[in-house]
């Protein structure tokens, strides 16, 4: 067996020894390099944009105005990601009229080295009309502030809600209302590598390589925006999507066909860190009102949630944060009565995109926050609080009010194994022991929560929340694989989907290894992703955490048929009956005889005289996947119930923290995961996955971040001055895994790829209020940097972001 | 992320160095280890029509010790500094700030005497060689001269070098014992530019601190010296009351700026922490202790 087994990597000797094949590493001959110039202005009007000087510099072969975006390309229709939006705004590559963030694309350039292309990007003359910016939500929301986007009267750009069960009802019997006012701030993966797009533009077709996490979007958007069908999506190697790669790259991914198209030669752009930065996408800042109904007990009769998303300077991912909390809308709770009331509101701001969870860490941080306030108005233990609204081993498979069918889980077994693994009554002995009068030194926190993390796209979800919306965008999720046992006896495969870094092909080859009988060694992935080769369907996307169900049921699907062929051609051979045919390691054997792979495909591909009659020649096998438990409520009921998601991993994250007295720097002396991602494919794997997205929530809670100025411009430009923690700050990460099997997947597996995001800034925002409590401060906002720490302390409530 | 076109000169000798200079004037830059200028170029925030690189101009190089006084050639390097075994033993405050200094590969390339020249009010060198006795070598066509550091610094991003001047070496005075360095710097993440830092030097006769200097880095303009706080310990007994006052002496010789770093308040609280931290460390190498360097 290989499944369940630490695989040593295929693909990462090549990344570590610099053998990697990215966008950037393509050269074309008589290849142009392009660069964009970028509005300065957080909101201005476009009076005019003069290229003639550029175009006249050396070197220069073509310079792309907005009336030329205008006139060349046809908007982006809004697609899902703008679901609910009141008038339908087309939206172009480039800025066309107006600016709407600093660093929105105005205008690009090709020239024959990146260089000159730079400097021709100072020579073009752009007349600005500046307009009053937006840079916050209460700014944007005023009656009296510039519109943003004209066509919709204002800022606030939609607003509506959900509502599940009885909820006034379970507030008349509440024994209190606990109520809470939290925020989650601006951030990115900053994904390594920024976007990159090289477009071949021939009389019969356009071929793009980009680095997209999602081909579909691009494969889209090149036809929508072009109106050219026959287009060619190759990603190659990506250097990390997180979801930034998914929405916002389609924008570059036509500019730089635009740029094709009109100077005739193929082009290369490629973002720079700085541009990226500033306009390749950030997390949503977010806002809740929340309020809880609660009984003596604890236990929760019933919630009420005001989320208000800030979502920058864009209508084209208007209500993505909104729709995403119906995945984990619950969390791990039973609670049944839920009313979430959301609002987008557009700011000069850098367009928001999904990010690793998308808006799930901030419904996990409304969940966790909240369980551990109504313990203190409670006076209860955190824990116990928790404990008396987890959903029981009993209940599952369970379904949530809104839809959603958890297929299985062990919640109590979480939390029972996290304290152990933190010895949490050891730290709560030495937090007592700390906060005797006279200690000096820092002070000690914990923190415990739990979270739910999704997996596995249901396309509708979208749709069920708005009804009104004309679009289909499809439903549930298709995904295809494709094996083939060569002439030579190795195997190769394709997905149908972009591998980012998180190993596809060593965990696809596990599966094949275990299906089809062959050694891991000889098996190999034949290309990453090309729309002409790959199999794919709506799910060929590397988001929604989708590879587990999809990508994994496709290969397996795949390998087992293309197992049964073997065995077909191998029974035949051997004079057996198929019953009879084992295979193993490469070699088909029934009985004392047996024969080698190699020697199957030399007959499989060139022997005709000895294949069975009727016999498919060759040996090769392609399998669409769709969730075959994708049913009920893949599409949404009258109450807009729809399963937002398919599987449901889940996770206990516990934090130790010392907070020094006087600078307000936060440490983490302990990060605790117990992780139930179902039927483990590869341990190492999954913990890499653990370890990455673990490493980010705690750099999100306790520093990095955007800031903007008032005048919308944007101050964190550089890795630098965003703040990431570096391995020196980010603690060792513990894990422990409690697989429990979902019963409704191929494997019993669950998702990996968001993971530890989604709950670890409520964790360390829960052990950082808690080694605060003798200040009795309540922690609502992050990120928990130094500064705001100290405040929180010396209670000035002047807190700086 | 590519510069704006520029000429290109590797000079073999310091004349020809000086003569590229008198040639060029402003609209060169001396290129010793880049990891500012170089960025700088990248983003074009600076955009020089001539680089005069000065890496193969062998005299430059190293660190030695002359006279009693750490001797740096313009091309020392942080990580020259950092390997000083010299360094080590007698000044552990300048041991503090290279081991906080960005990452590995700036401190491979940059150099000492190009930190002091670049004058980032964040930059450690100047803030930690300023508790220090320190003078710098200049020379031009018309000489060589001699400037303290406190008189080299004249604003963020200025120094007094002339147009046509080259920095040579950097000399930093061996503290005579019982005497005791620390750099304190706090900062968001490691690697990063202080917040706010903090270098105290000092000499300690038994309970009397018979010489001490006090730098304070990111909180002004340009590196400073709190003369006031110096004052109130110089010839005095260290007491607990004396070093608050001391304290409230540096937050008050603070001037910070407010960025995304921090704000005035919140820096200007910190000077006075890391002034305390950065004197109990002092205090303690001088009377003999090996205490590593603090990492707040």
């Amino acid at each position: 067996m290989h499944i369940g087994r630490s695989l040593r990597s295929k693909e990462a000797p090549r990344h570590v020894s610099g053998r990697g094949r990215f966008v950037d590493d393509l050269v074309l001959p008589r290849m142009l390099h392009a660069c964009i110039l970028r509005s300065p202005y957080a909101h201005a009007r476009i009076l005019g944009v003069q290229g003639q000087a550029a175009a006249a510099l050396p070197g220069v072969k073509g310079v792309l105005t907005p009336d030329e975006v205008r006139e060349l390309s046809k908007p982006f229709k809004p697609g899902r990601y703008a679901s609910g939006l009141r008038v339908p705004i087309p939206e172009y590559s480039g800025a066309v009229g107006k600016v709407r963030y600093v660093g929105e694309p105005v205008a690009m350039v090709a020239a024959d080295t990146r260089a000159r292309a730079e400097d021709a990007i100072g020579a073009i003359d752009v007349d600005y009309e500046v307009l009053p910016a937006s840079s916050t939500i209460a700014a944007a929301s005023e009656p009296t502030a510039a519109s943003i986007y004209e066509e919709l009267g204002s800022n606030v750009a939609w607003e509506g809600h959900v509502s599940y069960g009885d909820v006034d009802g379970a507030f008349k019997r509440a024994h209190s209302i606990v109520r809470e006012r939290l925020t989650i701030h601006r951030y990115s993966s900053t994904p390594l590598e920024p976007f990159a797009c090289v477009v071949h533009r021939t009389p019969e077709l356009l071929t793009i390589w980009c680095n997209s996490q999602s081909p579909d979007v691009i494969y889209e958007a090149i036809t929508e925006a072009l109106g050219i069908d026959a287009v060619r999506v190759i990603v190659p190697d990506v250097g990390g999507g997180f979801g930034q790669k998914i929405h916002l790259i389609r924008k570059y991914a036509v500019m730089t066909a635009l740029m094709a198209v009109k100077t005739g030669r193929p082009v290369k752009w490629i973002e720079d860190r700085s541009e990226h930065m500033m306009a390749g996408g950030h997390s949503c800042e977010q806002e809740f009102n929340v309020e809880a109904a609660v009984a003596r007990d604890g236990e929760v009769l019933g919630i009420k949630i005001q989320d208000t998303d800030d979502v920058g300077g864009s209508i084209s991912t208007l209500t993505i944060h909104f729709t995403n909390k119906l995945n984990n809308l619950f969390n791990t709770y039973k609670v049944q009565h839920l009313r979430l009331e959301g609002r987008s509101v557009l700011t000069n701001k850098c367009p928001v995109v999904p990010n690793r969870g998308i808006g799930k860490p901030g419904m996990c941080f409304v969940w966790e926050r909240i369980m551990d306030r109504i313990a203190q108005e409670l006076s209860l233990d955190p824990i116990a609080v928790r404990r008396r609204n987890l959903i029981e081993v009993s209940d599952f498979p369970y379904t949530t009010p809104n839809g959603n069918i958890y297929g299985s889980g062990d919640y109590h077994a979480l939390l029972d194994k996290v304290l152990k693994n933190v010895d949490y009554g050891d730290v709560r002995r030495r937090q007592a022991e700390s906060r005797q009068k006279g200690v000096v030194g820092p002070l000690i926190g914990i923190g415990v929560v739990i979270g739910v993390e999704p997996g596995g796209r249901n396309a509708a979800r979208d749709m069920a929340i708005f009804p009104q919306s004309k679009q289909m965008p499809g439903a549930g999720g298709v995904e295809g694989a494709t094996i083939k046992l060569e002439k030579n006896g190795s195997v190769v495969f394709t997905l149908g989907s972009p591998s980012c870094g998180q190993s596809h092909e060593t965990t696809a080859c596990q599966i094949i290894a275990d299906v089809l009988g062959a050694g891991p060694e000889r098996i190999a992935l034949a290309s990453t992703f090309d729309s002409a080769r790959s199999p794919w369907g709506v799910s060929a996307s590397n988001s929604g955490n989708n590879f587990h169900l999809y990508d994994v049921g496709a290969v397996h699907g795949a390998a087992t048929r293309l197992r049964e062929k073997v065995i077909v051609l191998a029974a035949h051979l051997l004079q057996a009956d198929k019953s009879a045919v084992q295979i193993e390691n490469g070699v088909v054997s029934a009985g004392d005889r047996s024969m080698s792979f190699a020697e199957l495909g030399k007959i499989a591909y060139g022997n005709q005289a000895m294949l069975p009659k009727g016999f498919e020649g060759g040996l090769e096998a392609t399998y669409y996947h769709s969730h075959p438990h994708a049913d009920p409520l893949m599409l949404p009921d009258m109450q807009g119930r729809v399963r937002a998601q398919y599987t449901f991993s889940s996770a206990a994250h516990a934090a130790v923290v010392e907070v020094d007295r006087e600078t307000g720097r936060v440490r983490v002396v302990r990060y605790v995961i117990v992780s139930d991602n179902g039927t483990l494919i590869n341990p190492s794997v999954v913990d890499g996955q653990i370890y990455g997205s673990a490493a980010h929530g705690i750099s999100v809670a306790l520093g990095e971040g955007f800031v903007y100025g008032q005048d919308g411009q944007l101050q964190t430009l550089t890795l630098l001055d965003y703040g990431k923690s570096t391995t020196l700050e980010t603690p060792h990460i513990e894990i422990e895994h409690f697989p429990v099997p979902d019963p409704f997947t191929t494997l019993g597996q669950k998702a990996a790829g968001e993971g530890a995001a989604i709950p670890s800034p409520a964790a360390i925002a829960s052990a950082v209020e808690d080694a605060l409590r003798p200040f009795g401060v309540t922690v609502r906002d992050l990120p928990l940097t130094p500064e705001r720490v100290w405040r929180m302390m010396h209670g000035s409530e002047r807190v700086r972001a | 992320m590519y510069p704006a076109e520029f000429e290109y000169f590797s000079p073999r000798t310091i004349d020809e160095a000086l003569a590229l200079l008198s040639t060029w004037g402003e609209d060169a830059k001396i290129l010793s280890g880049g990891q500012s200028l170089v960025p700088m170029m990248k983003l074009r925030i600076a955009s020089p029509r001539c680089l005069i690189d000065i890496n193969r101009i062998d005299s430059l190089s190293g660190l030695r010790v002359d006279e009693g006084r750490l001797v740096m050639g313009a091309l020392c390097r942080h990580a020259d500094v950092a390997a000083s075994a010299l360094v080590r033993e007698h000044l552990p405050l300048m041991l503090d700030a290279v081991s906080q200094t960005a990452d590995v590969q700036v401190r491979n390339r940059g150099t000492v005497a190009g930190s002091l020249a670049h004058a980032d009010p964040a930059g450690d060198w100047p803030a930690a060689l300023l508790a220090l006795d320190t003078h710098l070598t200049v020379v031009s066509p018309r000489g060589q001269r001699t400037v303290a550091l406190e008189t080299f610094l004249v604003d963020a991003y200025t120094t007094d070098l002339a147009v046509d001047e080259i920095v040579t070496e950097v000399a930093v005075s061996l503290p005579r014992p019982p005497a005791g360095g620390a750099y304190v710097k706090f900062e968001k993440r490691a690697g990063d530019f202080a917040v706010a830092s903090v270098g105290v030097q000092l000499t300690l006769e038994g309970d009397r601190c018979s010489d001490v200097a006090i730098s304070l880095g990111a909180l002004g303009a340009i590196p400073s010296r709190a003369s006031a706080a110096e004052a109130e310990l110089r010839d005095q007994p260290v007491t607990d009351e004396r070093l608050d006052r001391a304290a409230d002496l540096v937050r008050e010789a603070a001037q910070p700026f407010e960025d995304t770093r921090g704000s005035v308040e919140y820096k200007r609280h910190l000077a006075g922490v890391l002034f305390t931290r950065a004197f109990a460390v002092a205090a303690d190498r001088a009377r003999g202790s090996r205490v590593s360097t603090l990492h707040l």
